[in-house]
């Protein structure tokens, strides 16, 4: 699997397709829908669709694809090159949600959820594959939430076809098990050779599966913490193993949008509480004898005097 | 000009710019930096805003301030000395006039190239010999702050900065036309920057001189003493939040958490997996 457009720039998403078959712009076609690593704090999570006409659906099972879970890295990176090779009538593409996009939508101002990134991760791949011709009659998918509503809304999404969410479905249909394959492949070869684009020097590539319960990644996480910059762009910062690892080491960090006391928080940034405004008149005089009220020039322009450096 | 820089302005002698702290008229006490041997005066003024830090070059600045060193006129500074030593009626030389203990800097003051030569404007002067005088003279001090608010209000104009009263008093009854009003808003605003660099007394009395109506304050209203809570009553919404009305729900995270526990618990981690997820039995652990 080429992953060289995803390797140019990992920090963003990244789409890869193989050829649309002709045969799959003709005739009815069935549509799986999976992913890899949803749960890792290291590396991308990788959206997979498979297409072929639904009258393949045998062949597909003659190569043997099964849920890519059950299956050794050798099995799943023969099972990819078999389907590969059954280009006439298997197609396939890929969504490369890197680690750097979870972290960012996940930890932006108005939250994206990691449900709602899969979700519209899916839509993609079922509307580029719309897009590239390919005849939709049914859609499979492995459940991410509840699995009714997932169905009600793929289905309002896309009319005419029929959309199956069930939990295990990458056990129960072969589309959806060379879906995983597909996925599971891009996300594997993804993490091995992680080229990392920040100027690290020599980075420890010994960081195990990437999953947080995985001693050899919670060792490098603990060695490759820098104290201002937290992590490289491989690590989902969104995750609790990264918050706690920065909360306890890393330089501590305030953004505006941290979530304070309101009244705690308007101290600290220098703000007057509405209600000043409507205090006592004795009061006011007395706070003009005392402290001094900065022009509203300078206010308005947050400049201060300074008493020392 | 000699203003566009502190730093290259030519020297008096060889001496550098250098920090000093003097009796801000207004507030007590601020930093100011003379220049090119005393020549120049500037005040110090900070960008200071949260949540701000720097990156210089390879380092980090936690402090996000941004300053300013800009020319000031010294009579300024000078000023409060003067009016204190006017008190007494007499005339004086300056140099016996300006003295502080606090701020021992403040002689250097008189070496500003504009000092001497602009005590006219607050003082009357005597020449007796070779040696000045000076006595403190209120009427001429009016007019200098009131020559000084002209020109901020020409400033303010070609700035266009913004100058207008967002809240006026409700007692305040309007009865010039709208542009004359707004030529009142522009000196209004001029004396409250000017008064940023003299005394309340004084400010009050340039109010006076300018003629600007004191602004009474509104009817008092007491605040109410607690803010409303929002969340008191259940969320109705067209989408399922039943969860908000379980018991064990609550709106508020624990009292007491981390920064990282903070940030985290704003996270929408719908669809991620526990971390006691990846430790239970392998059947469970299966099924996703």
């Amino acid at each position: 699997m080429d992953l060289g457009e995803f390797e140019a720039d990992n920090s963003v998403s990244c789409r890869l397709a193989s050829a649309i078959p002709d045969v799959c712009k003709t005739e009815d076609c069935c549509l799986g829908i999976d992913e890899a690593g949803r749960g890792p704090v290291l590396g991308p999570m990788v959206y997979g669709i498979c297409f072929c006409p639904v009258a393949k659906k045998e062949a597909l099972k003659d190569l043997k694809v099964a849920d890519s879970k059950t299956l050794t890295e050798a099995q799943r990176e023969d099972l990819f090159r078999k389907l590969d090779e059954a280009k006439s009538f298997v197609g396939w593409a890929l969504q490369i949600l890197s680690p750097n996009t979870i972290s960012t939508s996940m930890l932006q101002r108005s939250k994206y959820n990691l449900n709602a990134l899969s979700h519209d991760a899916a839509i993609g791949l079922v509307q580029f594959a719309l897009d590239s011709g390919v005849q939709l009659k049914e859609v499979f998918v492995d459940t991410v939430g509840p699995a009714e509503k997932y169905q009600e809304k793929l289905s309002q999404r896309f009319p005419g076809v029929e959309v199956t969410v069930r939990p295990k479905a990458d056990s129960l249909f072969p589309i959806v098990s060379a879906a995983s394959i597909c996925a599971k492949v891009a996300r594997d070869h993804s993490v091995k050779d992680w080229n990392f684009p920040e100027d690290l020097g020599e980075v420890d590539a010994d960081y195990g599966s990437g999953y947080p319960n995985d001693p050899k990644t919670k060792a490098w996480l603990l060695k490759e913490l820098d104290p201002v910059f937290g992590y490289p762009q491989f690590v989902r910062f969104s995750w609790s193993t990264t918050q706690t690892l920065l909360d306890s080491r890393a330089v501590t960090v305030h953004w505006d949008d941290d979530e304070e006391d309101g009244e705690k928080a308007a101290a600290r940034q220098n703000n007057t509480s509405m209600l000043s405004y409507f205090k006592t008149g004795s009061k006011t005089s007395a706070q003009q004898g005392n402290t001094h009220q900065t022009h509203r020039f300078f206010t308005e322009r947050r400049l201060q005097s300074l008493a020392t450096l | 000009s000699s203003s566009d820089s502190a730093v290259e302005t030519p020297k008096k002698d060889d001496s550098d710019p250098t920090f000093i702290r003097l009796r801000n008229p207004s507030t007590g006490t601020s930093l100011y930096l003379l220049g090119s041997g005393d020549v120049q005066l500037y005040e110090v003024k900070a960008f200071n805003e949260d949540f701000h830090s720097w990156f210089i070059g390879q380092t980090v600045q936690r402090d996000g301030r941004l300053l300013y060193v800009t020319p000031m006129d010294p009579l300024y500074l000078l000023l409060p000395y003067l009016i204190k030593a006017g008190e007494e009626g007499k005339f004086q030389p300056v140099d016996q006039v300006v003295m502080d203990e606090d701020f021992p800097a403040c002689t250097r003051l008189l070496s500003c190239i504009r000092s001497q030569a602009s005590l006219h404007h607050v003082a009357e002067e005597k020449e007796v010999g070779s040696q000045k005088f000076q006595r403190y003279s209120q009427e001429r001090t009016m007019e200098w702050l009131k020559k000084k608010a002209e020109r901020t209000v020409k400033t303010l104009r070609k700035s266009n900065i913004s100058v207008g009263e967002g809240v006026k008093s409700t007692t305040y009854v309007r009865v010039k036309q709208e542009s004359e009003t707004q030529e009142e808003d522009y000196l209004r605003y001029a004396h409250g920057l000017i008064s940023e660099y003299i005394s309340e007394d004084l400010s009050k009395a340039l109010l006076k001189h300018l003629q600007l109506p004191e602004l009474s304050s509104p009817k008092e209203v007491e605040p109410p003493s607690k803010k409303r809570k929002l969340t008191d009553k259940p969320l109705e919404a067209g989408e399922d939040y039943t969860k908000f009305n379980r018991s064990d729900f609550s709106r508020k995270p624990p009292k007491k958490m981390s920064a990282a526990q903070k940030t985290l618990a704003k996270v929408d981690k719908t669809g991620m997996k526990s971390m006691s997820a990846f430790f239970s039995p392998k059947g469970k652990a299966e099924k996703k």
